[in-house]
């Protein structure tokens, strides 16, 4: 078999290179780190370390962001279940049930069952990630400019449900994003538009405005309110939760890694959707449905194996067809085009042994979380301890060296300095920024993929409805930026509650964005 | 992210979120605007089959006017928020605090510039660990101090990136 072979060969590579290890074990740690502390989350973790990863060769600097990704989605639970302080907004679900646990005394057996459910439902998705990848590759590579045109639409079609409070507001970042992203050479004739002479604006240096937007932007808020600082509540008890009350979960795992798998790949939905969909299916099937809200292990498993269930299946689609489902595989999508890969069918072609020891790494990195994770629990309280007033100005510091290490460059910086403005106002009245970058990455290949293929038609715009991928693509985006307005006229006509709210999960998808 | 009552949901919209909320709406129609004109110089396409380097432009921001046209109307329609919501009167932000630390930022760049990294980040720290509350004057230089050399030994060493040196010492 194509995938396993590949697999025990990248396995075998990984472990010959003790460096990318050891930098993975360094990310995960880091991810746990900030996924804990509240206020940070792996998107930002993620932005942070982008620009470390500049000197490195592909291998290591991609393990260590993925290991921050499933170190930062983990991590995010330990405050949630010792504080009822969400670390990241996938662990609102977690905190629910996870405090009730931790004011019976049972905080231990809660964060250790967290972190075995979290280990197994991203080792399961990354499971998926090998075996479906190559295939979806394969089929994406037989895409002309007319296909990668729809599929850049569809993508761009995603800013409809990651807007979270108000769809117009995302749409309007949205659209701002790709007015940005007409900043520079147009891609056909190369004129340069909007650069006001600046050569550095040749490019759309989205890196710092990544940077800016996630990184500066919470920094910034952070600033409004120093005094805040965690404590570690509760003394732990047994971590290593007994293996008959472990059994009992398996199942709720199994099905909430599945759902967090299947709603990791829909781009667009993120880890907090498929830990507050995890918690409602496990309630459904649970035998004891009224301990839900009151302190049920069952709750933590699902949240958290729905959680981290996700992971491998938001890389899927960033790694095989280049679109980012979320802000974090938007970041690492940056991250792969620093080292001068393109994301795409492409890179199963041309770079199948390191997709595959990437993969094997990813699956050690899971290990790693699981003993980095028991590991630490105890001395998590202390590392909670760190004041805001030294966290703020160490993250803005990092953002102001970390975008210059990229290009050598001080305008970069203060492209990062703008964005980290506009960033800080967008959320104070709930703009959204993942629209604004994934309008950035989406935008460019849109527009050259457009005139290409109206090149390439003659100047006709029959491409768009004759080619039965691109028609399908443009019409599943069509109804994905159609969906939230057709709920909320459903729900109008049926009374339901969300006529003027957003629902519990599309305002939690908000915030990890 | 910001979890505050969303502006124009049940809880209704406070006056300052109104006004912040079209302001924004009408700076982004400035920008659009603006980003039209500009286009009106770019030069036409010389391939038959290409729309040209304007067309693209111009829709993102005809759709960029039409969507903050909608938001203004929603914006002004929303119902007011009930004056005295106690709901509404948690611990004030310290607005004063981000606009220091976004104005230290900026002259921390700009002193970057000319006296390099190694005196504007230690300087910077300790100012915004002052802004943050922390009054220890010598824990904060240490503290400055310590991460400056980190970060520096980091990018320097451990990834070769040369840090600014400042155009005073070149």
């Amino acid at each position: 078999m194509y995938e396993l072979d590949m697999l025990l060969h990248g396995a075998q590579a990984l472990f010959n290179q003790p460096m990318a290890l050891l930098l993975a074990l360094f990310g995960v740690t880091l991810g746990i780190i900030i996924g804990a502390l509240p206020g940070l989350t792996a998107t930002m973790g993620v932005a942070i370390l982008l620009p470390f990863t500049f000197g490195m060769d592909p291998l290591s600097g991609l393990l260590m962001i993925s290991g921050v990704f499933f170190g930062g989605i983990y991590g995010g639970s330990v405050t949630a279940i010792l504080l009822k302080i969400p670390g990241t907004p996938a662990a609102a679900a977690t905190a629910i049930d996870g405090f009730e646990l931790t004011k019976k005394g049972q905080a231990g057996i809660a964060l250790g069952t967290a972190t075995f459910s979290s280990f197994l439902g991203g080792t399961a998705s990354v499971f998926v990630l090998i075996f479906l990848a190559p295939v979806l590759a394969r089929f994406a590579l037989e895409f002309s400019a007319s296909e990668s045109f729809a599929l850049a639409v569809f993508g761009l079609s995603i800013i409809a449900s990651i807007s979270g409070v108000s769809v117009i507001k995302g749409l309007i970042a949205g659209f701002l994003g790709l007015l940005l992203a007409t900043v520079g050479l147009d891609p056909m004739a190369g004129f340069p538009r909007y650069t006001g002479g600046y050569t550095e604006l040749f490019n759309v240096p989205f890196i710092p405005v990544m940077i800016g937007l996630f990184a500066a932007a919470e920094a910034f808020k952070s600033l409004e309110d120093p005094q805040v600082r965690a404590g570690m509540a509760a003394a732990l008890d047994r971590i290593i939760p007994p293996w008959h009350v472990f059994r009992r979960q398996l199942g709720n795992i199994a099905r909430s890694s599945g759902l967090g798998i299947v709603i990791g790949i829909i781009p667009g939905a993120g880890a907090d959707i498929a830990a507050f969909v995890a918690y409602n299916e496990a309630k459904r099937f649970s035998k004891t449905p009224e301990n839900y809200g009151k302190g049920e292990l069952g709750a933590v498993a699902a949240c958290e194996s729905g959680a981290n269930g996700c992971t491998g299946g938001a890389l899927l689609t960033m790694l095989t067809l280049g679109i980012p489902g979320d802000a974090v595989t938007a970041v690492m999508l940056g991250a792969l085009t620093l080292q001068g890969l393109q994301p795409g069918p492409l890179l199963f072609k041309d770079h199948a042994d390191l997709v595959f020891t990437l993969f094997a790494g990813m699956l050690v990195c899971y290990v790693m979380m699981l003993v980095v994770g028991l590991g630490s629990l105890r001395f998590m309280g202390r590392i909670l301890q760190m004041p805001k007033s030294v966290l703020t100005p160490t993250i803005l510091a990092l953002c102001i060296v970390g975008t210059y290490a990229i290009n050598n460059s001080m305008f970069d910086i203060w492209i990062m300095l703008a964005a980290g403005v506009a960033g800080y106002f967008m959320q104070k009245w709930d703009f959204p920024a993942s629209p604004v970058v994934l309008a950035l990455i989406m935008g460019p290949m849109a527009e050259a993929n457009f005139r290409r293929a109206l090149s390439l038609s003659n100047g006709s715009y029959d491409f768009l409805y004759t080619r039965p991928i691109t028609a399908a693509l443009l019409t599943v985006a069509i109804l994905t930026l159609m969906l939230p307005l057709l709920r909320r006229l459903w729900s109008s006509r049926s009374g339901g509650p969300t006529v003027n709210g957003p629902t519990v999960a599309s305002s939690a998808a908000e915030g990890s964005k | 992210m910001s979890h505050a009552p969303a502006p124009g949901g049940k809880s209704g919209l406070r006056p300052q979120d109104r006004l912040a909320t079209l302001i924004i709406a009408v700076l982004v129609m400035a920008v659009a605007v603006a980003a039209i004109v500009a286009a009106g110089d770019f030069p036409p396409t010389m391939l038959e089959t290409d729309v040209g380097p304007a067309r693209f432009p111009i829709i993102f921001a005809v759709a960029l006017l039409v969507l903050c046209a909608i938001l203004i109307v929603n914006t002004l329609r929303a119902p007011a928020a009930p004056p005295d919501d106690p709901a509404q009167a948690g611990p004030r932000a310290s607005y004063g605090t981000v606009a220091i630390g976004i104005v230290a930022t900026a002259a921390c760049l700009y002193a970057m510039e000319f006296v390099g990294y190694a005196v504007a980040t230690p300087v910077y720290l300790f100012g915004l660990m002052w802004l943050m509350g922390r009054r220890n004057v010598i824990a904060n230089a240490v503290i400055a101090a310590v991460l400056t050399a980190l970060i520096y030994a980091a990018f320097a060493y451990a990834l070769s990136v040369p840090l600014p040196v400042g155009s005073l010492f070149e």
